[in-house]
């Protein structure tokens, strides 16, 4: 075995195409001048986005912590800025990690329940298809309308997105362990809890892993979703009240904050996951190095 | 002559396939097989040699006719019978000393208990030094060697082992009967462990068997007492009866013209 190179070693391509990205952006803002409204430029530079943008976030900001609001008369500041963006991701990330647990465990569930034995899959089947084809995003409505839009209605939302995709990803990989895991669990005495517990939630462990992948992408999706309509805090509260004003270089700068979240839930998950999954060969280094 | 440990009656089993043949697996089986014996099953592809196994196991259930194990009649699987598959059949998320404990944790035994059991069978196997292996590090016949030590630590009396060493190489397969035949005689209690074990190979036959049963297309067409003196060295298998013997199996299996 070879000593693991450094992480800068193992990353600087990926860091190069992300410099080289921003670059491109900068450039595209020197460009490509055009005004979204008199002083909103469409395509708003580096230096616009971490100043102006930045502190204009400040409006955000609720007061208090001895923080005042700029509704409350006060001065945008830095610090008002920030804790708007603490506060604001703070509201989402909540929103979405309590909706991708209930939304999980449930859909695992009931996934393993429909598998316990032929008959509820056989029920359960097309109801599910069904399910699987309506578009999220045209439900929103409906959930407010069902759970209010408070919180409660938010995380009911991302919930059922995450509840179907589990729901159909476990009962999917429950059906394609191989029947000699559960033939040779059997012959060993292994009742139907403990079949479930040794055997079938292990196998399906690696499809697990893509549903949550899956899962995550959709999660982040919903919970905007939910924000856009009728929230009074979250990014996507951000995003819908930038658009009314076509604060176009704040929008951007949410979507900015998104891509940072969603890389470093991914990311997270990754590498817990990988732990569990030690046993494929997949997981394995050699190849990958 | 011991007691009577397996006993199959009129045993059929048939499978409708997917374009609607039936296909008869086993045609009105009978046959008995006493407490202790090493039973070798030969017999062509397709014979119906894996689905009477599982049908013993009671993974399969019969079309007709009864299995009685024990004196009791097989309604589903249970650690009385213990298989190793044609299959890998070692669970590829436990580590190796895992899979062996398997059954025993399965029947809640006490975990140190569990622990030296494994510990002891995989070293009868020669596994030893891989106890704390992903099964994917290990070679196809390490993990054969895994699924022998994991149903002799579960205790079973009755062992069904389907082609267990068919993959394997000379060396190893000649290594493995070696450790199989010194783990059936030193059954718990003094008492042999009844041994029913597939095989297309003749000769591996001859070295492990008390009696070959013979089947073709679903059924039993002969039964061959095997007398030879255990261990069975290469001039056993050179003496006139053994010879004999071999050409009855070879004609059974298309080799030889009957004479
Ligand atoms: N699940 C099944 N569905 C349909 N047909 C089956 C099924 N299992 C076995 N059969 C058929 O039953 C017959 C006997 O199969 P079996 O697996 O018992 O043969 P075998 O003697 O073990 O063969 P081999 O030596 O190749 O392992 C074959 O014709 C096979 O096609
Ligand atoms: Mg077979």
């Amino acid at each position: 075995m070879t000593p693991r190179p450094g992480w800068l070693a193992r990353n600087w391509a990926s860091l190069a195409a992300i410099a080289a990205m921003a670059g491109v952006w900068e450039i595209l803002s020197l460009i490509y001048t055009a005004e979204a409204a008199p002083g909103e430029p469409m395509v708003p530079g580096w230096e616009i986005v971490f100043g102006r943008t930045l502190l204009s976030l400040a409006d955000y900001w609720g007061g208090g912590l001895g923080v005042p609001s700029v509704a409350e008369g006060a001065p945008p500041s830095y610090t008002a800025a920030v804790l708007a963006i603490i506060s604001n991701s703070f509201d989402t990330i909540v929103r979405l990690y309590a909706g991708l647990a209930v939304g999980a465990v449930a859909g695992t569930v009931l996934g393993l329940a429909v598998s316990w034995s032929p008959w509820p899959r056989r029920v359960v089947d097309s109801p599910l298809q069904f399910l699987r084809t309506l578009p999220l995003l045209a439900m929103v409505p409906l959930f407010q309308l069902w759970f209010g839009t408070e919180f409660i209605g938010k995380v009911a939302f991302v919930a059922y997105g995450i509840g179907v995709i589990f729901f159909a990803g476990v009962a999917n990989a429950v059906r394609n362990v191989p029947q000699i895991f559960i033939d040779n669990a059997r012959t060993f005495g292994a009742s139907r809890a403990t079949l479930y517990r040794t055997v079938i939630l292990p196998a399906i462990l690696p499809e697990l892993r893509a549903t949550m992948l899956l899962a995550l992408g959709t999660g982040w999706g919903a919970v905007l979703g939910a924000e856009y309509l009728g929230a009074q805090s979250g990014l996507g509260y951000m995003i819908v009240y930038s658009e009314q004003f076509a604060y176009l270089d704040r929008m951007f700068f949410v979507a900015l904050l998104f891509v940072l979240y969603a890389s470093v839930s991914y990311a997270i998950f990754d590498r817990l996951s990988r732990r569990w999954l030690d046993w494929t060969a997949k997981s394995g280094r050699a190849v990958a190095g | 002559m011991g007691d009577v440990k397996i006993e199959a009656s009129a045993l059929s089993r048939s499978y409708r396939r997917a374009d609607g043949a039936e296909v008869k697996a086993l045609s009105a089986v009978d046959l008995r097989i006493e407490a202790g014996q090493f039973v070798c099953l030969v017999g062509p592809s397709g014979c119906g040699k894996t689905t009477l196994l599982q049908i013993i196991a009671g993974l399969v259930p019969p079309t007709g006719g009864s299995m009685v194990v024990n004196g009791q009649r097989v309604t589903g699987p249970g650690p009385s019978r213990g298989m190793v598959f044609q299959k890998d059949s070692v669970f590829p998320w436990m580590r190796v000393a895992a899979n062996v404990e398997y059954g025993l944790s399965c029947r809640g035994v006490p975990k140190a208990e569990r622990q030296a059991a494994a510990a002891h069978y995989l070293e009868r196997v020669g596994l030893s030094h891989v106890a704390g292996a992903w099964p994917r590090e290990l070679s196809g016949g390490m993990l054969k060697r895994v699924a022998v030590a994991t149903v002799f630590a579960n205790g079973a009396d009755v062992l069904l082992l389907d082609e267990p060493f068919g993959a394997l190489d000379y060396v190893t397969k000649r290594q493995l009967h070696d450790v199989l035949l010194t783990l059936w005689a030193e059954g718990e209690a003094g008492r042999r462990r009844t041994v029913m074990f597939v095989t297309h190979d003749v000769d591996e036959a001859m070295i492990l068997a008390d009696r070959i049963v013979v089947m073709r297309a679903g059924q039993i067409v002969d039964d061959l007492p095997v007398a030879a003196d255990r261990p069975r060295t290469t001039d056993a298998l050179l003496l006139p009866e053994m010879v004999r013997i071999k050409h009855i199996l070879l004609t059974h299996l298309g080799l030889e013209a009957a004479r």
